[in-house]
């Protein structure tokens, strides 16, 4: 447990939200900024906020093709917008729980 | 109707082969919409026909793996089934076995709950920066206590086949049973286990042997005793609380998967027309393509030895400064390419490799596989690498 834009927040050993529920967008700016983004552009929220908004309509993270198709990027082009890439990156900051298969 | 086959580029055939044969598959619905019934039970002839069927499948794999007693093929549910059955019917309190640090879950976590049950204890033998056990390792490892060795064939990391011949000698020169998990051999290499001095094998169906998910099984030799760790209803000695001893009802209880069974008989079928030979030559090399494809480009890192006689089809990668699960889903979702990402249920092998907690990309190429697919491959590989370092 960690003091995180001024709440106390679980996180797994992966750096991932226990509950995704307690994501706040000042948690997202301070995750960011200890990964090397010092500001989040438009661009990062839009891929944030179509991970948030995927995750809680459908309880799961989108699909490779849905990802694709619902920021309109490709992956490669998200990947390298997030210092930490896709899944450390992207669907950390977005506070979606840590995939469980293994390596994912 | 017929769903229309997915549209992506397959090279995860070491996770399962897909897609199966169509041969396979139709046999399947025919052969089961004919003779679907429960095997030996009942006193109808087609329950007698079904039975027949299944003991002519183990007859045909005793054959085809080398065993000495159709009866001593028992069917299960997938290698790890398989695996389960064998070790934990077979180890005694106080008991050790030998395994290798290339193991897949399969062998590892049956293992590691033995011993936290306080049953057995275990060791590891490591393997080479090429990927290989050393025989002289295993005959080392062995003790007074050693009740079994449990090796795999082939890594379902690397792909590199281990020495099991020389590795056999030794168990036999030692008086220990030698185990070995064919999941990833089966269908796709020759198998001899009297030979080889292998006691037990486990092995699946959904792999090599090109049949459907939920079938797989052991041949054991007449050597090994397994004890029941499961029970109940076999079709005979109705009458005896005490599950049956003979095998291979021994290790079977309840009604079998027959239409697994008949996805296996298909399988075989399937693999002796087309030549379990031919088809490992192809899968050679289109790995050996592969390889060299992606050996060509920069901060691209491979895994395990270059010998490809000495491997399967089976293909480690990873892209310098980018984790494998990203790279991963930009090979799905950019290119339509469906690789294995991550530690492939084997941590011990990325942790020796180096590859920690991200592990690495698999590819693992099947039948059905073409050159052009894996030119595919390379280049998709090539523009990730350039455009990350360009980014």
């Amino acid at each position: 447990m960690r003091s995180l834009a001024g709440r106390d927040v679980f996180f797994d050993s992966e750096g991932f939200l226990v509950d995704p529920s307690q994501w706040s967008e000042e948690m997202a700016e301070q995750l960011a900024r200890e990964t090397g983004i010092s500001f989040l552009e438009e661009t990062h929220w839009r891929v944030i906020r179509f991970l948030r908004e995927y995750y809680l309509q459908n309880g799961r993270a989108p699909l490779h093709r849905e990802l694709k198709k619902g920021i309109g990027m490709t992956l490669m082009e998200i990947e390298a917008l997030f210092p930490g890439g896709i899944k450390m990156g992207a669907r950390l900051l977005a506070g979606l729980p840590n995939p469980k298969t293994c390596g994912m | 109707m017929r769903e229309k086959l997915a549209e992506i580029i397959y090279l995860d055939n070491a996770a399962t082969t897909f897609p199966k044969p169509r041969e396979v598959l139709e046999r399947m619905i025919d052969v089961y919409a004919a003779k679907g019934v429960s095997p030996g039970r009942g006193g109808y002839d087609c329950a007698q026909e079904a039975d027949e069927l299944v003991s002519g499948v183990r007859q045909r794999l005793c054959q085809f793996f080398g065993g000495d007693d159709p009866d001593r093929v028992i069917f299960a549910s997938n290698a790890t089934d398989a695996l389960n059955l064998v070790i934990q019917g077979t180890v005694k309190p106080g008991g050790h076995v030998v395994s290798s640090q290339l193991e897949h879950n399969s062998v590892l976590r049956p293992l590691q709950h033995l011993r936290e049950s306080g049953l057995i204890d275990y060791d590891l033998i490591p393997f080479d920066g090429q990927g290989f056990i050393d025989p002289d390792d295993v005959s080392r490892a062995i003790r007074s206590q050693t009740q079994l060795v449990v090796l795999t064939h082939a890594s379902n990391v690397l792909g590199t086949i281990q020495p099991i011949e020389a590795i056999g000698a030794v168990c036999r020169e030692k008086g220990v049973p030698l185990i070995l998990d064919t999941a990833q051999s089966a269908g796709v290499l020759p198998i001899d286990i009297s030979k080889w001095g292998v006691s037990a094998m486990a092995f699946t169906g959904h792999k090599s042997l090109l049949g459907p998910t939920g079938i797989g099984g052991l041949v054991l030799s007449r050597s090994l005793e397994v004890q029941s760790t499961r029970f109940g209803g076999t079709g005979i000695d109705s009458q005896e609380l005490i599950h049956t001893q003979t095998y291979p009802h021994r290790l079977e209880a309840g009604t079998l998967n027959i239409l697994g069974i008949i996805g296996l008989m298909a399988g075989l079928d399937y693999l002796s027309a087309q030549g379990m030979e031919s088809i490992l030559l192809r899968e050679r090399a289109l790995a050996q393509r592969l390889w060299e494809g992606l050996a060509e480009l920069k901060r691209v890192k491979l895994y395990g030895t270059d010998r490809l006689d000495r491997r399967l089809g089976v293909v480690l990668a990873n892209i310098e400064g980018m984790i494998p699960a990203d790279v991963g889903a930009i090979l799905d979702g950019d290119f339509g390419i469906a690789t294995r990402v991550g530690l492939h249920c084997a941590p011990l092998v990325h942790q020796r490799l180096g590859t920690g907690r991200a592990g690495g990309v698999r590819f693992s190429v099947g039948p059905f596989n073409t050159e052009n697919e894996i030119d595919q491959a390379v280049e998709a590989i090539k523009k990730i690498a350039e455009f990350r370092r360009a980014g």
